[in-house]
């Protein structure tokens, strides 16, 4: 989908190595798998953990432009919902082709109703999206 | 390369870095840079976590 995926944790490379080899849920892995040892890039998006030394549950989306456009951090004990990263990425590269438009909250996928915000609309964003 | 020591925020340009991979498709150790990634106009997606070998 044009997207390059890449998971991150403080751990080696070397530990990513072993463990995408014995973990049978990672066998169809295909994303490079980063290794923050000294925490640099944590601590850039501000999800490095200075007591533990490791990172946050953190998700990030830039663009192919550099910009950061979404932030989602988690504390350890809670997981990510991945259907609604991929609603994050799909309305991410929609807005980007069409960038008059807005995703409101419903938004899922390509073909739902977008907004597109207008001087007419203002106060009548219901009829807009009815 | 300006270090913001709190966190980038959302709506900033995210600085050029690299970083040591393992790549389970090549069963090696590589690299990535965002360099590359904008350059090949790719979205990039970072997907942070604590540590191997543990759980959720």
């Amino acid at each position: 989908m044009g997207a390059e995926v890449i998971t991150i944790s403080t751990d080696t490379k070397f530990v990513h190595l072993a463990w995408q080899r014995e973990e049978k849920m990672l066998k169809d892995v295909k994303y490079p798998m980063g290794s923050d040892t000294t925490g640099k890039v944590s601590r850039m998006f501000g999800v490095y953990d200075e007591e533990t030394g490791l990172a946050l549950r953190g998700t990030f989306i830039i663009s192919p432009e550099g910009k950061l456009l979404n932030s989602e951090v988690n504390y350890y004990n809670m997981g990510r919902n991945i259907d609604e990263l991929m609603r994050k990425f799909k309305a991410n590269l929609h807005l980007s082709k069409h960038t008059k438009e807005g995703c409101p909250s419903k938004w899922k996928e390509e073909g739902d109703k977008t907004l597109t915000p207008s001087a007419r609309m203002v106060g009548k964003v219901y009829e807009a999206l009815k | 390369m300006s270090e913001n020591c709190c966190g980038l925020r959302v709506g900033q340009t995210v600085p050029d870095f690299t970083m040591d991979t393992y790549e389970p498709t090549k069963g090696d150790f590589g690299e990535i840079k965002l360099d590359a990634m904008k350059k090949a106009g790719k979205w990039t997606i970072l997907f942070f976590y604590p540590a191997d070998f543990t759980f959720v």
